[in-house]
């Protein structure tokens, strides 16, 4: 293993919203297309040969094969030499990295995603992986936005929104700022959309909790509140899994950025995480 | 363990023979400080020095280190590495390699550490202690693996461990050099030892350290010391287990790029930064202690990420002594 990237074509560049843009991208190499297998919640590095790298989180589902999708938002330097790119421009790729949410052990539970903005990209993985294979009881999609214009893969969302209950997805979509949009989807979906915070979404909300999940990502704001609903509603501390962020420049635990926790219980973002339990946060001080 | 004698006639044609295996590099005296330098001969050596400012992790894990190079709109590896000794390695110094190996050749292995690392030959050498050491208490006082040939200082001249295949190899072709050891050197040996043990002065009381440091998340001791701190960095650069990098790509000229990786450090504010610019340490009270729970970090395998060595503490510029902190936690729970 080194750390040289394998070329990487994009096949297609879709504005999701003013910031972010969806890229969809396949290995040059049809070998290394093939062999490319990852989990939902683990990461990439993303190369800009000349430039640098930076780490973003898959937000396809494995189960879909030959392409792979990022959500990249405009938030820095890297990102928006990333922005610029095109169809047909080659960027570099490694990985995948990461331990990634455990999909095998869940299997036949309820799981409960709650996205909080940017969080929603690598909790699409997990929801199209358990929409594709059918494994899981229930799944509740908990959506906090700003704005309308802000929610992420806003028609798949919205789809599901109105038709997910075939499939057993049950979506409810909260957002801040009042618009026309909101208030129409408001006055069909109520109580399902509504104005208020992610956590207004667990609002008449219970759950079988010896057979459920909670998978959460989003602003490191968001985590204590979300937490706290799932505990109220005695979720095991086991049971609830989120995924972090940190200065991954490495990937592979050696450059130090992403280590987090005290003298007992030091941990890598990139390689021990970056899907962790509550549990583990509450074990290893400075995750959350 | 194999040991052989090297009488002190006999250590100059020893040392010269060295150059066959390699680039040679050794402590060398400049100004009021001691580096590993390249020696060409053992008139310029520092036998006696109490530490080098930068560790042996320059060489493995360079200040600013060459990865990739950008060609053609393509990456290639940066060039190999030259075989290197490193000679009067003190054992702290050995056991510190060997937590960055820990880190360098777990799977997936770093390639460049990697080769460095095969590339070179490790010959450690006795040391006395100074004021600034806490080896003994952590254990790194004495190196029983990690190098391929130790050297221990006697009156008439070293007894040698010899410690890898490699260090044998080097014994064996210079076998004219050696001699047996006596009774007498063995006597002198430990001699050496007991007195080498008894100038340690500070020690470090790692009883329960692990947790006591857990539960000392809030302690005020970090807020004075927060205060205290200049934020430098320094310890980071002169530690020989701190080993974070950042990595940034560079122009050459309008074709060619190169990759770098260069030491970054845990009380830049940049550390704990990320994409947005939210900051996961953004005061110098969580890096601070973000630092000693790195160094303290027990791990049940291979002990703390500290190695004693002194460095710190010998170059902080606010005189920030590490004991003197941990033992002020510790003392601030009762």
């Amino acid at each position: 293993m080194t750390f040289q990237t394998h070329d990487a074509r994009i096949l297609e560049v879709k504005e999701l919203t003013p910031r972010e843009k969806l890229f969809t991208l396949r290995f040059v190499d049809p070998e290394i297309n093939r062999n490319f297998k990852y989990k939902p919640g683990q990461f990439v590095i993303v190369d800009i040969r000349g430039f640098g790298e930076f780490p973003i989180s898959l937000c396809s589902t494995p189960t879909r094969e030959g392409y792979f999708q990022l959500c990249v938002r405009r938030v820095g330097r890297m990102t928006k030499y990333m922005q610029e790119l095109k169809e047909g421009d080659i960027v570099g790729i490694r990985g995948p990295y990461g331990n990634g949410f455990p999909m095998e052990k869940m299997e036949g539970s309820t799981l409960i995603l709650v996205a909080g903005g940017l969080g929603m990209a690598p909790l699409r993985s997990v929801l199209w992986y358990a929409l594709d294979t059918g494994k899981y009881e229930n799944i509740y999609l908990f959506y906090g936005t700003k704005a309308y214009e802000d929610i992420l893969f806003r028609e798949e969302v919205i789809h599901l929104l109105k038709h997910g209950e075939d499939m057993k997805c049950h979506v409810k979509l909260a957002y801040e700022v009042e618009s026309p949009s909101c208030i129409y989807l408001e006055k069909g979906y109520s109580p399902r959309v509504c104005k208020g915070v992610v956590t207004d979404l667990f609002r008449g909300e219970n759950f079988d909790v010896e057979n459920t999940y909670a998978l959460i990502c989003g602003p490191p704001v968001m985590y204590k509140f979300v937490i706290k609903e799932l505990l109220d509603r005695k979720l095991s501390p086991g049971r609830i899994y989120m995924t972090l962020e940190r200065r991954m420049r490495c990937g592979v635990g050696k450059c130090g950025h992403c280590i987090v926790g005290t003298s007992t219980s030091i941990k890598y973002v990139c390689k021990d995480g970056p899907v962790f339990t509550y549990w583990d946060a509450l074990s290893t001080r400075g995750l959350i | 363990m194999r040991y052989v004698k090297l009488s002190q006639e006999n250590f100059e044609e020893f040392f010269n023979s060295l150059k066959r295996w390699g680039k040679l590099y050794a402590p060398v005296k400049k100004g009021n400080i001691y580096s590993f330098q390249h020696v060409e001969n053992s008139s310029e050596i520092a036998f006696d020095y109490t530490r080098t400012m930068l560790p042996l992790k320059k060489f493995f894990v360079k200040p600013r280190d060459e990865m990739l190079k950008l060609k053609g709109g393509k990456w290639e590896e940066s060039n190999g590495a030259e075989p290197i000794i490193l000679f009067g390695v003190h054992s702290c110094d050995i056991h510190g390699l060997e937590i960055l190996d820990k880190v360098y050749l777990a799977e997936p292995v770093d390639p460049y550490y990697k080769r460095r690392r095969e590339n070179s030959i490790i010959i450690g050498i006795s040391c006395m202690p100074d004021e600034y050491c806490f080896c003994k208490s952590l254990g790194t006082d004495f190196a029983m693996h990690g190098f391929d040939l130790f050297l221990h200082e006697l009156p008439d001249g070293w007894l040698v461990r010899v410690g890898s295949v490699k260090g044998h190899e080097i014994a064996w072709e210079n076998e004219e050099l050696f001699e047996n050891v006596t009774e007498e050197d063995f006597h002198h040996f430990r001699e050496f030892e007991e007195k080498r043990a008894n100038s340690v002065k500070r020690s470090l009381n790692k009883e329960g350290l692990a947790d006591i440091l857990d539960l000392a998340f809030d302690s005020p001791v970090w807020k004075k010391y927060e205060r205290i701190c200049l934020g430098c960095g320094n310890c980071n650069m002169v530690c020989p287990t701190c080993r974070c990098y950042e990595v940034c790509d560079l122009w050459v000229n309008a074709y060619e790029a190169v990759r770098v990786r260069r030491y970054d450090s845990c009380f830049m504010e940049t550390h704990g930064l990320v994409a947005g610019g939210h900051n996961f340490r953004a005061t110098r009270l969580d890096r601070f202690r973000h630092r000693y729970y790195c160094k303290n970090y027990f791990d049940p395998e291979s002990g703390f990420n500290c190695v004693g060595c002194g460095r710190c503490d010998e170059f902080c510029p606010a005189k920030i002594e590490h004991v003197k902190v941990l033992d002020e936690v510790r003392e601030g729970l009762q």
